[in-house]
């Protein structure tokens, strides 16, 4: 006999989306622990979002070089807050990866969200919310592997925003 | 007679782990402590085991994982 549950999944009220990006050489990869699908991890009450996906990035990957909230959107009946999470190369291992594409950003309109936000525009903005703080924070700039700054120079600088 | 039946859990990220109701049930608490940071409780898992497969009542128990 054999049983299957109805299903599973992260609930909480506040969810983190983690996006893990590297750097091959040539181009920005997307990764994860299940491949380049958006990682999601549950966010308890009194947690801080940066301090739990810097501990479990830690814990399954190994130490991130920068972990940075990018957004927020409203999604999967919970408030999203959107990271880009920078590794090194070498930690990739066996996970699957992705290059990361070029998107078009869900715009919202003057006092409404979008109606669709696809996760490759979400990505996008992660990237071009990188670039700005590459121009934007010392910290950033010196932190980020050698490569990324030309590659980062292509995307359109943006602050934190919300998506939806 | 021992029960032998078989239990499958799968996460919504596409991690899926088969078994006994023990073994599964303990995978499940690892795999959404360590990948999602969910604390699960083993009462919680075991009653998202067996709740019917097309309903909703897997809702009833906290999700995780």
């Amino acid at each position: 006999m054999s049983r299957e549950p109805a299903g599973w999944d992260v609930d909480s009220p506040v969810q983190a989306e983690v996006f893990v990006v590297w750097h091959d050489g040539n181009r920005l990869q997307l990764t994860g622990p299940d491949g380049p699908q958006p990682w999601i991890l549950q966010l308890g009450m009194t947690e801080h979002p940066v301090e739990v996906v810097d501990r479990i990035v830690r814990d399954v990957i190994g130490p991130p070089i920068l972990v940075h909230s990018t957004s927020w959107r409203r999604d999967r009946d919970a408030v999203i807050l959107s990271f880009v999470v920078v590794i090194d190369r070498l930690l990739v291992g066996e996970m699957a990866s992705v290059p990361i594409a070029r998107a078009e950003l869900a715009r919202s309109e003057a006092t409404v969200a979008p109606r669709e936000i696809a996760t490759n525009a979400v990505v996008e903005h992660g990237l071009r919310h990188l670039a700005w703080l590459a121009k934007d924070d010392p910290v950033v700039a010196a932190e980020l592997p050698r490569g990324w700054l030309p590659l980062l120079a292509e995307y359109v600088p943006e602050p934190f925003r919300n998506l939806g | 007679m021992s029960d032998k039946s078989t239990f499958t859990n799968r996460c919504a990220c596409g991690w899926e782990v088969s078994g006994s109701e023990d073994e599964v049930v303990d995978a499940t608490i690892e795999h959404g402590r360590r990948i999602h940071n969910m604390e699960a409780t083993r009462e919680q898992v075991v009653a998202a085991l067996h709740a019917p497969a097309s309903g909703n009542s897997a809702d009833e128990a906290r999700r995780a994982g």
